[in-house]
């Protein structure tokens, strides 16, 4: 039934992986609450959110670490929740790598292998085909504790694609890696799904992350999706204060919509009336904010007088923060920044901001 | 001088008397057992005469090979009962942990003697056991079986030690990261081969220093077999206490004990090299 449903044609009209409805509660605490969620075929999709926002729940019930609640998971159109982890065809980066430190790299990487009916010298030679992937191959006889952690993460992805998986989990694989070279393993992460044409789930709280590595984010929060979507479009068009403040950290202001023009609102806000573009299905008279992203509000000759409060130098420019109308904006400034206390006129260009709504 | 060699020197006194205090007897046992005894004194002339007697000697044989075997006995059975009780313990106890580990020592805070004498109430022929078994009527007559046999040895060896074989086990659990067995099943291992390539191996080195010291406690326990072991009380450890005391043979008597700690030291390096060589993935590197 699954093998007739599997053809060519099916698979590219229906999603790899499919979650309808899925729920799971610990005792009187509800991680995830109600979740549908669609992944294409050999696309990079990140699951974005503070701790406890239900993100990491989530990848082990796919993984099959954690039983679901309710609701139904479907890979490749087949019933996936009823399998064991064991016979799901998934694998996973652990958070911790969880190698198996009583074995050798190689050993660790052919461990996956001995469950295929493949012969020992293949097995062996598929086990270093993985660990020449991520460049490791020199490694194999070592054992993990002789690794850095960033020789330890590459291990514990070679481990992982090394059976190819139809689908590779990643749970937060990046956190314990310094910043310089979090940055170089992005780059390889997405290198390697694109070379490799298999599609990855990865977990993280880190938005540079996220822009850095997907073709599509999944913003959480409290155990729901909050809003999904392409990056840009994250980023140039959230859908909810939370997301615009999360992503990037946009000030949010907070107004009423006054009415519809064209594709644009009128809104009401305690720095007065502006025509914005901003998400649709707003009604007249609803609570709304103005999402403004530091570097697209500039300090100028005309404006909204405003405090400077702070002035943080980050090398390329300055972010200042300013208080007006009781809110406070963030500014991105190039050239020598306004001494705290001084009064600036701050003003954007109204078609480069957006309206979100208050709540989801 | 830096710190870290300031720890060493520091350290040096104390490694220094350790190692009088423990290596310096075993090294004059060593060499007396190649002395002997001659009338009442001992005769400084190195020969291999009491290892010979040993080889030759059914009685030495057959005990040092009953104390081995008791040792391995009890070790075994230790060890299945303590490995889930630990797996519990370190996975599944949660905040009564702490509560249960101290259950868990309590007997050994009560002395030899007092364990040893409450097998005997239990076990007699007018004892717990007996009185239940005839009053639900399984049974008309006492079994005199129970106390007094190997069978009470051994049942009283394993209550005795347990405890160390659990602790060893406990420690090997809790260092045991879940994400190991994840790991595992995510790359395909069914429960069996979760235990057989990943729990056992990484739980070995606490099966090992468990099984060590209940092995080494068993074999050198002599008053247990004495009080609950009736006829089949005498050990090799009461004989080398003979031999040190009325026998007046020390010679003998070191032979003895460098035999019983040399096939000790034989049998966990074996076990050793086994288990390691089982923790090798199947296709192996």
């Amino acid at each position: 039934m699954a093998v007739a449903e599997n053809t060519a044609a099916g698979r590219r009209t229906r999603p790899l992986l499919e979650a309808i409805a899925l729920y799971k509660s610990y005792g009187s605490v509800q991680a995830v609450r109600g979740i549908d969620l669609a992944l294409a075929h050999e696309s990079y999709v990140t699951l974005l959110g503070p701790s406890g926002c239900g993100k990491t729940t989530l990848l082990r019930m796919v993984g099959g670490f954690e039983a679901i609640g309710s609701g139904t998971l479907m890979l490749d159109g087949a019933r996936l929740d009823d399998l064991p982890a064991n016979l799901r065809p998934i694998n996973t980066v652990f958070q911790s790598y969880a190698l198996f430190p009583h074995l050798t790299v190689l050993e660790n990487v052919a461990f996956g292998l001995s469950y295929r009916s493949l012969p020992k010298d293949r097995i062996k030679a598929r086990a270093r085909e993985a660990l020449a992937t991520v460049r490791m191959e020199a490694m194999a006889d070592r054992r993990p504790r002789q690794l850095s952690g960033g020789q330890q993460q590459r291990v514990a992805l070679a481990r992982a694609i090394a059976n190819e998986p139809r689908l590779l989990l990643l749970d937060e694989p990046l956190s314990a890696l310094d910043r310089r070279m979090r940055k170089d393993m992005q780059i390889e992460l997405k290198d390697l799904q694109r070379r490799l044409g298999m599609t990855f789930l990865h977990v993280t709280h880190d938005q540079e992350e996220a822009f850095a590595l997907s073709d599509r984010i999944v913003v959480m929060r409290d155990g729901r999706i909050e809003q999904q979507g392409a990056p840009g479009d994250i980023y140039a068009r959230p859908a909810t204060a939370y997301v615009a403040d999360f992503i990037g950290g946009a000030s949010c202001l907070p107004g009423r919509i006054l009415g519809q023009v064209g594709k644009s609102y009128a809104i009401e806000t305690a720095l007065g009336r502006h025509v914005v573009p901003g998400v649709s299905g707003l009604s007249v008279g609803a609570r709304a904010v103005l999402c403004l992203r530091s570097e697209k509000v500039a300090l100028g000759e005309t404006g909204t007088p405003a405090h400077v409060t702070h002035a943080v130098y980050r090398g390329a420019d300055w972010l200042l923060e300013c208080v007006a109308g009781g809110q406070i904006f963030q500014v991105t400034h190039v050239g020598p920044p306004p001494a705290p206390g001084e009064t600036v006129r701050l003003s954007f260009d109204p078609d480069r901001v957006w309206i979100a709504r208050e709540a989801a | 001088m830096r710190p870290q060699s300031a720890g060493t020197w520091l350290a040096l006194p104390v490694v220094a008397a350790l190692g009088a205090l423990c290596l310096a007897p075993l090294a004059i046992l060593f060499a007396y057992s190649f002395f002997s005894v001659d009338f009442v004194t001992i005769s400084h002339d190195p020969s291999l005469k009491n290892y010979a007697r040993i080889l030759q000697s059914e009685t030495y044989r057959g005990l040092i090979a009953r104390a081995f075997g008791s040792g391995l006995l009890v070790a075994a059975i230790t060890a299945v009962i303590g490995y889930p009780v630990a797996w519990f313990l370190a996975k599944r106890a949660g905040a009564a942990k702490t509560m249960l580990l101290t259950l868990l020592l309590v007997p050994l805070y009560s002395g030899d003697l007092l364990r040893i004498f409450a097998w005997r109430v239990l076990l007699g022929a007018e004892g717990a056991i007996n009185r239940s078994l005839i009053w639900l009527g399984a049974i008309d007559a006492p079994l005199q079986g129970l106390l007094f046999s190997p069978l009470a040895t051994h049942i009283a060896l394993t209550y005795n030690y347990l405890p160390f074989m659990v602790i060893g086990l406990w420690l090997a659990f809790e260092s045991l990261d879940d994400a190991w067995l994840e790991a595992a099943a995510d790359l395909g291992a069914p429960g069996r081969d979760r235990f057989r390539r990943v729990t056992l191996p990484l739980t070995a080195p606490g099966l090992i220093a468990g099984g060590l010291m209940v092995f080494v406690m068993v074999v050198g326990d002599y008053l247990t077999p004495q009080l609950l072991g009736g006829a089949s009380g005498v050990t090799v450890i009461s004989a080398i206490n003979d031999l040190f005391g009325t026998a007046f043979d020390w010679p003998l008597g070191s032979a003895i004990a460098w035999t019983m700690l040399a096939i000790l030291m034989l049998c966990f390096g074996a076990g050793a090299v086994l288990i390691r060589r089982s923790s090798l993935v199947a296709e192996g590197a």
